[in-house]
């Protein structure tokens, strides 16, 4: 039996062959890349190097949700796509039950954990039960057995659930290093992590999975698929929630994490609302900042704040030179350093995408921006007379050369 | 005559399948059809853009075997717009629905095209993302060639579609929620953006205004009904001209005016009358659109203007451009209502002129939220 197997549920894109007992190949890219543009040319590469016919697959296998609605609508549409050419049905693996395949064998609890931003978590409990003992080759065989069902909540939450369980943990997924520190904090259980060549969405443990499933009957065609986003749209979500937003005296005391992450095109609205806040007329609007945000050439970075959008940075690279175009923090989150972290950030993002000296603009009497950015680095190299308008006020240029 | 059979599935989504005879014109009759092809070529057209998924087959470009469309709009309405989260789930749930229905109505399969064409842009990313992977690996499991089309140049070639007679060059005005360009359309797939907005899009300038006079959305539909009842002389609505553009449009100057009327008469006490505001915002739209096209099509010394886009199906726009056109002896080109939508068949007919000039696309097609009009080479780097 032949499976292909696509994941794009993450930031990894994988494609997988596996062919009865056998992996016939894997491509895994774990990289700032976009999965539309280099999920088919991976499978072409696959196709090319084993010189395969993967029109003979019997099914396609994908991570059917949760994990980043755009990585599933590509994973989703390309599956639909082969299945409808070949004629072959799809397999639906939950993304979790996944992840958590990539650790076969393992008698402890296994826990992956996605971000799933706004401070939450795609999770859940797994743990792999001796079946039989095969009497001929004394060989062990484990069934996956579901403690806990793929869902989507808090870091608290779920630590509470391995605590009540008790046993030792192995903890794996792209929120683990995240919420490392709160982990600590909260988990009563000894626990380890995954080692690096197990520790994320893995095309080739899809595709094991998805065997047990084609053998049990549990195939999807491919018109009728759909996938699991454990998440309704925002849209939706506001619509349901309405009058429950506020804020609890509660939630106040409890300590505030911010974190920072790439801008996604779900974020845009609030980052906007933000941009307004802080620049007014020169701030950039909703449709400017997604077309920017969708660019090969920048990086858009925003820090959340109990699930709040509450600060935006944003740099474009001009042939080596890293011009940030945006910087604003919210009114009432400002002096936490949220600035710092973020501008920290997208310097360190900046270099992974070939920038080399960074620069940008500032009006000249704001004096704690301007003392930020020199501790940073930063060197004033001159001003733009009469820049700004609304106060008209001079722009000064800095630039932080390595 | 078109024929459009409906119907609504359990999620409130519209199936339609449109059909018409002469969009099925058989090609031996097709006299007018330039076939620049010794054979025949017939491509998978796919679109989802926005809030429609479409699937559609077109044999030598102008022959419609097939156009399927599914539409949300229903499901968006409660929103007042839409919402691109839902719009691209929606369109998970029907691509290969869409796809499959419209080979097997164009009594074709996969191996019967000769090329695969999908929108990859302009539009909404998470929407465009659908129909471009769904392409792709239609196009990877058949090893038949993908063609990437712009959404616009897609409305564009809607008139190719029932105007037989109608070939380049000519002048086309665009006109949609998103867009209100002003192209001179030089030969097939080339063409020059000599006008476009300066803020709001003409058909986004009626969702406001309908929003804000309670007539819900979409605006467009909604006004041009309201408006029949009006009276378009009732209310002077400014038109704004660009002095060093000539050809550019700005909307957002008669919205605000339209604001300020509706305030002015609350805060008066006047009962307002729906229909003549309507009507009046109406015409003060489509007179800037008419003159800015009657003056390219003479400026550049053309004889044929088309209209494009949502926007292309109000009939005031089209009554007056055909009005203005008969007295200066342009001939006036215009889909069909339902081909003015966002629909497949335009889409495989943009591919069919791409195609006879070689443009084939590569797996790493990606979709191009913003993509520029006859743009494309540039559309990765910065200007």
């Amino acid at each position: 039996m032949k499976i292909l197997a696509l994941d794009t549920s993450g930031l990894v894109a994988g494609v997988a062959v596996t062919q009865d007992d056998r992996l016939v190949a894997q491509f895994s890219i774990q990289y700032k890349t976009t999965h539309s543009q280099i999920l088919m040319p991976m499978m072409d590469a696959i196709r090319q190097m084993t010189g395969m016919d993967m029109g003979t697959v019997d099914a396609i296998a994908l991570a059917a949700g949760p994990g980043s609605f755009t990585g599933l609508r590509i994973g989703s549409a390309t599956a639909k796509g082969l299945g409808l050419a070949w004629g072959r049905p799809l397999i639906a693996v939950p993304t979790v039950d996944g992840i958590a395949y990539n650790l076969y064998g393992c008698e402890q609890m296994v826990c992956p954990m996605m971000d799933a931003r706004r401070g939450q978590v795609y999770t859940g409990i797994y743990t792999f039960v001796p079946k039989k003992v095969n009497e001929l080759k004394g060989e062990q065989i484990y069934d996956m057995q579901v403690l806990h069902p793929q869902c989507v909540t808090s870091v608290e939450e779920i630590a509470q659930e391995l605590n009540r369980r008790n046993l030792p943990a192995v903890l794996l997924g792209d929120a683990v290093p995240v919420y490392r520190d709160r982990l600590e904090e909260l988990l009563k259980v000894p626990y380890s992590i995954a080692p690096l060549f197990r520790d994320r969405q893995n095309a080739a443990a899809v595709a094991a999975l998805a065997a047990r499933y084609y053998e049990e009957g549990k195939t999807v065609t491919a018109n009728e698929f759909a996938p699991e986003y454990l998440r309704p749209s925002q849209a939706e979500r506001s619509g349901a929630e309405h009058g429950h937003e506020a804020v609890t005296a509660e939630d106040r005391k409890a300590p505030v994490r911010v974190f920072v992450r790439e801008m996604t095109a779900e974020d845009v609205p609030a980052a906007a609302v933000l941009e307004k806040e802080y620049l007014r007329k020169e701030a950039w609007t909703e449709k400017q900042l997604l077309e920017a945000q969708a660019r090969d050439d920048t990086i858009y970075l925003v820090a959340e704040k109990a699930g709040r959008i509450v600060g935006l940075c944003g740099i474009q690279n001009i042939s080596g030179d890293g011009e940030i175009t945006n910087v604003s923090v919210a009114a009432d989150s400002r002096r936490e350093g949220i600035a710092g972290k973020m501008l920290h950030q997208l310097l360190e993002r900046g270099r992974g995408i070939g920038i080399t000296a960074y620069t940008l603009e500032v009006r000249a009497g704001n004096l704690p921006a301007i003392a930020l950015y020199e501790r940073m680095g930063f060197r004033s190299e001159g001003t733009r007379p009469g820049f700004y308008d609304a106060p008209r006020e001079d722009a000064a240029i800095y630039w932080l050369r390595k | 005559m078109i024929k459009i059979d409906q119907k609504t599935d359990e999620d409130g989504v519209i199936m339609m399948s449109v059909h018409s005879e002469e969009l099925k014109l058989h090609h031996e009759h097709a006299e007018n059809v330039k076939s620049v092809s010794d054979r025949e070529i017939t491509i998978l057209a796919i679109e989802s853009s926005c809030d429609e998924t479409a699937a559609a087959v077109v044999r030598n470009g102008r022959e419609v075997l097939s156009n399927i469309i599914s539409s949300q709009i229903a499901l968006h309405t409660v929103y007042g717009g839409v919402v691109p989260e839902i719009a691209s789930r929606k369109h998970i749930e029907k691509i290969n629905y869409c796809v499959t229905a419209a080979l097997s109505e164009a009594g074709k399969t996969l191996k019967d095209m000769d090329a695969i064409a999908v929108t990859y842009g302009p539009g909404l990313v998470g929407a465009l993302l659908v129909g471009v992977s769904e392409a792709k690996a239609l196009s990877f499991a058949t090893g038949i060639p993908l063609i990437g089309v712009h959404h616009i140049e897609g409305h564009i070639s809607a008139n190719f579609i029932e105007n037989r007679d109608l070939e380049p060059p000519f002048v086309c005005l665009v006109v949609s929620g998103g867009h209100s360009h002003l192209v001179v359309v030089k030969d097939y797939g080339e063409y020059e953006i000599i006008g476009q907005t300066r803020d709001d899009a003409a058909g986004e300038a009626f969702d406001k205004v309908a929003r804000a006079i309670g007539l819900g959305y979409p605006g467009g539909p909604k006004i041009d009904l309201a408006a029949r009842d009006g009276n378009p002389q009732a209310i002077q609505f400014p038109h704004a001209r660009i002095d060093d553009a000539q050809y550019d449009f700005s909307f957002s100057g008669l919205k605000s005016a339209v604001l300020n009327y509706i305030n002015q008469s609350r805060m008066q006490g006047q009962e307002i009358n729906k229909n003549d505001l309507a009507a009046s915002f109406q015409k003060a739209v489509v007179d800037v659109l008419v003159e800015h096209s009657m003056r390219a099509v003479k400026e550049y010394g053309y004889d044929k203007l088309a209209i494009a886009g949502g926007v292309a199906s109000n009939s005031a726009l089209r009554a007056a451009m055909q009005h203005a056109c008969a007295e200066q002896g342009v001939k006036f080109y215009r889909p069909s209502p339902v081909l003015c939508t966002d629909n497949a068949a335009m889409i495989g007919t943009a591919g069919y002129y791409e195609y006879l000039k070689g443009v084939r696309s590569g797996l790493d097609l990606n979709a191009v939220p913003n993509l520029p009009l006859g743009d494309r080479e540039r559309r990765f780097h910065v200007m």
